[in-house]
């Protein structure tokens, strides 16, 4: 404890050449002789000068055998410079003074050679007082003119060069052989005066102390000189001052000549005599001499070692030095554990004694203001001892106070007190301590005293400190936890001054490193307002020198990590974009391979495996080599003012990526801002996303994120497959606006076609395809998807596989195109309708048919006039049409339409998706393809619906009337074509009746029919499709809206018939002659006969087939037909047959013919008609009688066509 | 008295709960919640129980504090048997531990019985936790209503 | 009459730091900082040698002109650290017991609390009453 009331003894104002503290100093050295090694400036280099320093160190100590004959171990200290103050001190501690002097020249002229020589004899002048001897050592060649001036008293060693001085060790150890000496006479010289020592060493030393010493001199400190004057040396209690001092000298000078064991008796006994006087100075003296005897007993060997040279090859010790530490180099090392005591030594102190003694010298050193240097070096020494034995609370304890003590010091010397503080502190292991000691020395530097400021200094210092303060500079070591938290108040405060030091230094990027350091390790720890200052600083500072994410290499070879900025902006929820969905690709389906019979596995072996190893950091989905690939970013800005980010890059490997930067400006506290970061990938492999890169507030960081806390994968890892062709397609539909929309910012590209047909109606869309990126498209499928199954797609749409396939391959930039057929594909024939009664098949409406025939050939006659109100014929009344429509409705053909129930009436719309998939270049090669759609969405409208059908017989046998009920189903004037001229003009939904005439369906295409064979259902379905088929190819229907002058066709295909009418469609297999009285009935001729007349009516009926029928029976019937179509055929008393009007016919073979004859007489005249027809009844064997329906085979039933018309006339 | 009574309630409607819980979210026997219910009021009142009491000396200084203060505060007696190997592993022994002893002695429950141990379990490994001794407690119950707590030091 | 109270965690980073004076709060962290040097240094001494001090109460740890820093360390590794001014003479041994013993039982509380994640910073009322009070003097 250092007492603040004891400035005794001294004068207020202190020396003023005050020599500085050697803190290199340890307690050895007490017992040490000095040697001041001087280097002559000039010729020699330092690094020669380096080498002989080292030679001569080597010589630290030497064996003397005395007179006694007992080996004394001399140990010697050099120096390279000495102030002459310490001298002074000599008297106090003879340790101080110097008594040797080395001087080490080179030469190579005399001059030089003088120059030498005149410097060496200064110096001894300098240090007269307490040199003993000196040598200088000259390098250069050997030269017999140049000798050394003749006032040159002291032994030149000459030597050629620094490499050959080989007995330079020897020259050494001989000069300290006759210092020692010199220091032994003295020692014996004083040892009389030691009555202890008399008494001991009589024996030996008689004749040499035989100079007694009557007065003792009364040795004296420097500032005690003033005060001699007056001292009254006779008194008593100086008397024994001047014993005890004595004394006390004796003792140093016995350790320095290699005998401690005497110097702690002296120390001892000077303690007695001087602690009686109070005399205080003196006394901590001997305490602390009493203390080296004691270390130098205790702890032999424990000398200066030779230094170590700290090289950059030596591995720094883990952790806690940095390369280019200052501090003593050739202190002894280690802790000392105290040593067995010796038992010849029952004097010196224990280690704890040791301790005390210190405290008690340097306490009594306190009491003087001006022994500062020694109370300033005892404390160091205790203190080193004190860490040796390993107790660092009472090294602390002297350390404490020693910046306290009053010395004027410069600045540079007390940054070197700091520092040597430190290194002892950091020996101790007090770390934040050394820190500390370290900081302040660094503010040393760059105080307002110093007239020198080095900034540079202070911030290497400053970067020492940082580590006691559990602070690293690399932001990745933190942000993994590596490092304890230390203090962050503290923490902040030593980052800003490492700030301002570097930025005074003039290192601007080491400001702007270590500000960005500061800000992204301390964020959470800084109030909002310290947020905002030291971003503005970080600014400020980065618009000086911009900061990057690389390593700043010092030149003390110490290397400062980057440090990233990523708290600002804060980024969270990095996710990778797959591809737009018109860009991705898919992997082309394999052909088929042979893998066995095996064609489907449901386990695929490891794949539970696989599952689990699935990792979220690999994407599901692949990039393409060439793209550009986009991913996604939260931005938070927790700053309250606007924040500029540009240059926002991805940060990727493994494959060689290009980053398009993007800049976005943050509002002030604001959330997630989404950010897009794009790149595009030169490569293929797979790409890792390791990061992003940011620019903010002047400085360039690269954000990992593996480094960031909240990122829940470290990296991303995502395929990139070869590069694919880019295709573009546009539709010259000009309708749809939704032609192919920019594909640069389209996240969706839509490609539509839409068209409105009617029913029946072609057109035809042309696709243009165009080549818009760099690869050849070589590979280009068109396939179509849609709810119609496919043989109905194809009625709908067509296109041309081949057209295309001529066009590939497809280079870059260059188009193609082709054609899409679209056919407006509907059904004409209506469903049923709803309010049809379900009767059986009426064949007796056939009847009816022929009977309107007249009329209906008259109005057929008529049509080349446009009839507007068709609908309207007197003929086709209401009834007719129920009785047709029933009749259709009856057929069994319904079941042959569509199944699904559907109003043809309705419009109808198709969509239909076209899918292009589309490869080329090293994509294909790879198996991958893109897939391009159009979709089409084809609305039918109805155009003409046909409602009912008949069929009937028309003049000639090879043709008959198809009747059609034709409604016209839009809301325009339609014209219909149908037959070979024949045109009828509808108005909006108005409905006419048209009749068509057909050939007749050849025998040729029904092989199967008549047979005396059973016919299958499907066989049966097969015939009537024949015919079926034969009607709807021979009738065309064209319809043409002459308004908008679109156009049509309608098909009749899978019009259903039923057997009746498939009776009149087929071509008859029999043909009738009739011949009456003898003559040939034409058809159409006009025949007459009289009334009463008998008329012989002769039918002949051949077979046309190839097979024989059976059971035909013919029939003749004879009836009266009135105007109002109704026949009549009950005329018995008008006419009588004479003869079987009806026959059965068993067999008509087949080409072959029967004739058969009646008679008839007509009673009345009047218009008759003969109706002739056979029917067979089933092709049944002819045992079952006629009428027997068990058979359900349909009857067939021929007419001829037309009726034979016969007027007869009155007599 | 009341309290003794109070906290073997509070225990058995601990267990019982947590049980529940875990049964609801079909984790089997998840105790791990339990044992951290221990852990943290092991850490708390240790706090408490060792404010008035000088350093310890060693490691195993401090298990015997766990032995003697910390079982008679809570459950009212000492442990009865303390092993060890002096190297890191603690076997303690308690014939009849509070818990375990309103149960039949016989062998009906002893497949329920961990339920009721892991609560301590997780007491211990608090208490030593802020004592500055990371271990790992386990317990073992053959004979009921004696239950041995195996405390494995880990030293890094 | 204490002019800093600090209570520093087991890994030592700080958990609470109050100052009488606001201004000189820096350099207050840095005086506890430094102490914590010796602190360990003791506690370390203590592990080594079978001493007779087993208390919990350090003593004095450290003293300049102006401060005394006086230290404590629980069973459970936690530090507290008072600093009184130098010139405060009156202050006895006992009362500087006091202090310490008042603040390890408002510690214990805080910790006993449920809420409170022990490694967190304190921030209960309760205990920064206590705390002010102890720096004012108050018994």
């Amino acid at each position: 404890m250092r007492s603040s009331v004891s400035y005794i003894l001294s004068s207020p104002a202190p020396d003023t050449r005050m020599s500085h503290p050697d803190y290199d100093q340890i307690a050895q050295d007490h017992a040490s002789i000095l040697i001041l090694v001087h280097h002559q400036e000039g010729l020699l280099k330092p690094k020669s000068f380096t080498k002989v320093w080292d030679k001569i160190r080597r010589v630290n100590h030497t064996k003397v055998t005395d007179s006694a004959g007992v080996t004394r171990q001399v140990y010697i200290r050099y120096v390279k410079d000495y102030p002459v103050e310490s001298n002074d001190w000599g008297e106090f501690q003879t340790h101080r003074r110097l008594l040797g002097l080395i001087s080490v020249g080179q030469y190579e002229s005399q001059t030089d050679l003088n120059e030498i020589c005149r410097f060496h004899e200064s110096l001894k002048v300098r240090y007269t007082t307490t040199l003993y001897d000196s040598r200088c050592i000259l390098f250069g060649k050997e030269n017999e003119e140049l000798q050394t001036p003749s006032n040159f008293k002291s032994l030149p060693l000459w030597y050629s060069d620094v490499e050959s001085c080989s007995d330079l060790e020897s020259q050494v150890s001989e000069l300290l052989n006759s210092l020692f000496w010199v220091l032994e006479s003295k020692r014996q010289l004083f040892s009389g005066v030691s009555p202890l020592f008399s008494r001991m060493h009589r024996s030996h030393s008689q004749e040499r102390s035989r100079e007694k010493l009557d007065r003792v001199p009364l040795l004296l400190a420097p500032f005690e000189r003033k005060d001699i004057v007056g001292l009254d040396l006779e008194s008593r209690t100086n008397k024994k001052k001047c014993m005890g001092r004595m004394i006390k000298h004796l003792g140093d000078l016995s350790l320095q000549a290699g005998v401690p064991h005497e110097a702690l008796q002296h120390y001892i006994s000077a303690l007695d005599t001087l602690r009686s006087v109070n005399d205080w100075l003196w006394l901590g003296g001997a305490a602390e001499g009493l203390c080296s005897a004691s270390v130098i007993v205790l702890y032999p060997g424990r000398w200066r070692t030779f230094p170590i040279q700290r090289n950059a090859s030596l591995p720094p010790s883990p952790g806690k030095r940095r390369p280019g530490l200052i501090g003593p180099s050739s202190l002894p090392l280690g802790s000392l554990t105290p040593v067995p005591i010796v038992e010849d030594a029952p004097k010196a102190l224990s280690p704890e004694g040791i301790l005390r003694r210190y405290q008690e010298a340097i306490q009594n050193y306190a009491k003087y203001q001006s022994a500062g240097m020694i109370e300033t070096e005892a404390c160091f020494k205790a203190a080193q001892i004190a860490i040796q034995q390993g107790c660092p609370l009472q090294a602390a304890s002297f350390l404490k106070n020693v910046v306290l003590i009053n010395l004027t010091l410069t600045e540079q010397e007390k940054i070197q007190r700091f520092l040597s503080l430190s290194e002892l502190y950091t020996q101790m292991g007090f770390h934040r301590k050394a820190s500390l000691c370290r900081r302040l020395a660094a503010t040393r530097h760059v105080s307002d005293q110093n007239r020198q400021p080095d900034w540079t200094q202070c911030y290497n210092l400053m970067l020492q400190a940082l580590d006691g303060h559990r602070l690293s500079l690399d932001p990745t070591e933190r942000a993994t936890g590596g490092i304890a938290e230390g203090w962050p108040a503290l923490q902040i405060h030593l980052l800003q001054q490492l700030v301002v030091a570097a930025r005074r230094m003039g290192h601007s990027a080491l400001a702007t490193r270590h500000m960005t350091f500061l800000l992204q390790t301390m964020w959470h720890h800084l109030n909002p307002k310290e947020q905002r200052e030291l971003t503005k600083q970080l600014q400020k500072l980065a618009s000086e020198c911009e900061g990057a994410p690389v390593p700043l290499v010092l030149d003390s070879r110490a290397v400062i990590p980057p440090a990233n900025l990523t708290n600002i902006p804060l980024a969270k929820n990095f996710r990778l974009q797959d591809l737009p969905l018109h860009l991705r690709p898919q992997k082309i389906q394999k052909l088929k391979e042979d893998m066995g019979p095996f064609l489907y596995t449901p386990i695929s072996f490891g794949s539970l495996d696989r599952k689990s190893t699935k990792s979220l950091s690999r994407m599901d989905y692949v990039w393409v080599e060439g793209d550009m690939c986009e991913v996604l970013l939260d931005l938070y800005n927790p700053l309250p003012f606007e924040l500029k980010v540009s240059n926002m890059r991805l940060l990727a490997s493994e494959v060689v990526f290009e980053s398009i930067p993007s800049s976005i400006v943050l509002p002030p506290d604001s959330g997630p801002n989404t950010v897009v970061l794009a790149g595009v990938p030169k490569e293929v492999g797979e790409l890792e996303i390791q990061g992003y890169s940011t620019h903010t507030l002047g400085v360039k960081s690269n954000c990992q994120l593996r480094h960031m806390r909240h990122m829940p994968q470290p990296s991303f890892t995502v395929e990139v497959v070869p590069a694919l062709p880019h295709m573009e397609m546009s539709t010259n539909d000009q309708k749809n606006n939704n032609l192919q929309l920019p594909p640069v910012d389209a996240s969706v590209s839509i490609t539509t076609i839409s068209k409105s047909l009617y029913a029946g109606e072609s057109t035809e869309c042309q696709v243009t395809i165009l080549n818009s990126g760099s690869q050849p498209i070589e590979l280009l499928e068109i396939s179509a998807q849609c709810v119609l199954d496919p043989s109905q797609l194809k009625q709908v749409l067509q296109w041309s596989a081949d057209n295309i396939q001529a066009q590939l391959p497809l280079h870059p930039g260059a188009s193609a195109s082709f054609t899409l057929y679209l056919h407006g594909h509907a059904e004409y024939i209506a469903p049923p309708r709803s309010d049809v009664n379900d009767g059986g098949s009426q064949p007796s409406s056939l009847l009816s048919g022929p009977s309107s025939l007249p009329s209906r050939l008259s109005s057929l006659a008529s049509t080349p006039q446009p009839s507007r109100h068709a609908h309207h014929n007197e003929l086709s009344s209401g009834s007719f049409r129920s009785q047709i429509s029933s009749r259709s409705g009856s057929s069994i053909g319904s079941s042959r339409l569509n199944p699904k129930i559907y109003d043809p009436s309705a419009p109808k719309v198709i969509d239909c998706q076209l899918k292009l998939r589309y490869s080329g270049g090293p994509g294909l090669e790879a198996g991958y393809c893109r897939v391009k759609s159009i979709s089409l969405s084809l609305e039918i409208l109805p155009s003409i619906l046909i409602t009912s059908w008949d069929v009937l017989p028309a003049e000639t046998s090879s043709q008959f009337y198809l009747v059609l009920d034709v409604t016209n189903k839009t809301l325009g004037e339609l014209e219909l074509f149908y037959a070979d001229g024949k045109v009828m003009l509808l108005e909006g939904n108005e409905e006419c009746r048209i009749a068509v005439p057909v050939e007749r369906c050849p025998l040729s295409k029904l092989s199967k029919l008549y047979q005396n064979i059973e016919l299958t259902d499907v066989e049966k379905a097969e015939l009537d499709s024949v015919c079926s088929d034969h009607v709807a190819s021979l009738v065309d229907l064209k319809w043409v809206l002459p308004v908008s002058n679109r156009s049509g066709k309608a098909s009749l295909r899978g019009l259903p018939l039923t057997s009746d009418m498939l009776d009149i469609v087929r071509m008859s297999p029999l043909q009738w002659e009739v011949l009456l009285n003898k003559e040939i009935a034409k058809p159409l001729s006009e025949l007459t006969c009289v009334a009463g007349q008998c008329l012989q009516l002769g039918v002949t009926v051949q077979n046309y087939l190839d097979w024989p029928l059976h059971n035909v029976a013919l029939s003749l019937k004879f009836f009266q037909e009135y105007q109002s179509g109704i026949r009549n055929y009950r005329l018995d008393s008008q006419l009588a047959v004479a003869g079987a009007p009806n026959v059965l016919i068993t067999q008509l073979d087949d080409q072959s013919s029967v004739y058969h004859e009646c008679n008839v007489v007509f009673f009345m005249p009047g218009l008759y008609k003969i109706d002739i027809q056979c029917s067979s009844v089933g092709n049944c064997s002819g045992a079952h009688p006629p009428g027997d329906a068990t058979e359900s085979t349909p009857a067939h039933t021929w007419k001829l066509i037309p009726p034979i018309e016969l007027t007869v006339t009155d007599p | 008295m009341a309290d003794e009574a109070l906290y073997e309630f509070l225990h058995s409607e601990l267990v019982g709960y947590v049980t529940e819980k875990s049964a609801k979210e079909n984790k089997k026997d998840d105790l791990s919640a339990l044992e951290y219910m221990g852990f943290s009021s092991g850490y708390r009142i240790i706090e408490r129980l060792t404010k008035e009491r000088p350093r310890f000396n060693d490691e195993l200084d401090t298990v015997k504090f766990i032995c003697t203060d910390l079982w008679s505060t809570i459950y009212k007696k000492q442990i009865d048997n303390l092993r060890t190997n002096h190297q890191g592993v603690y076997v303690l022994h308690d014939c009849a531990f509070r818990f375990l002893s309103k149960l039949s002695s016989g062998r009906q429950y002893l497949e329920s019985a961990p339920k009721y141990v892991a609560f301590t379990c997780g007491l211990i490994r608090g208490a030593l936790a802020n004592l500055g001794i990371k271990c790992l407690v386990t317990a073992e119950v053959q004979n009921m209503p004696g239950c041995k707590f195996h405390i494995q030091v880990q030293r890094s | 009459m204490a002019v800093c109270i600090a209570v520093i965690g087991k890994e030592n980073s700080p958990k609470y730091v109050a100052c009488l004076h606001s201004e000189n709060e820096l350099q207050f962290h840095y005086k506890v900082h430094t102490a914590l040097d010796v602190v360990e240094e003791k506690l370390s001494l203590a592990g080594k040698s079978n001493c007779d001090v087993r208390e919990l109460y350090l003593g004095l740890l450290h003293s300049t002109e102006e401060h005394k820093i006086f230290g404590y360390v629980t069973n459970t590794k936690i530090k507290f650290i008072v600093i009184v001014e130098a010139a405060n003479t009156t202050l006895r041994d006992n009362e500087v017991r006091t202090m310490f013993r008042r603040l390890h039982a408002a510690y214990t509380d805080v910790v006993c609390n449920p809420f409170y994640i022990p490694g967190d910073h304190i921030v209960s009322k309760k205990f920064e009453n206590v705390v002010k009070s102890i720096m004012s003097g108050n018994s």
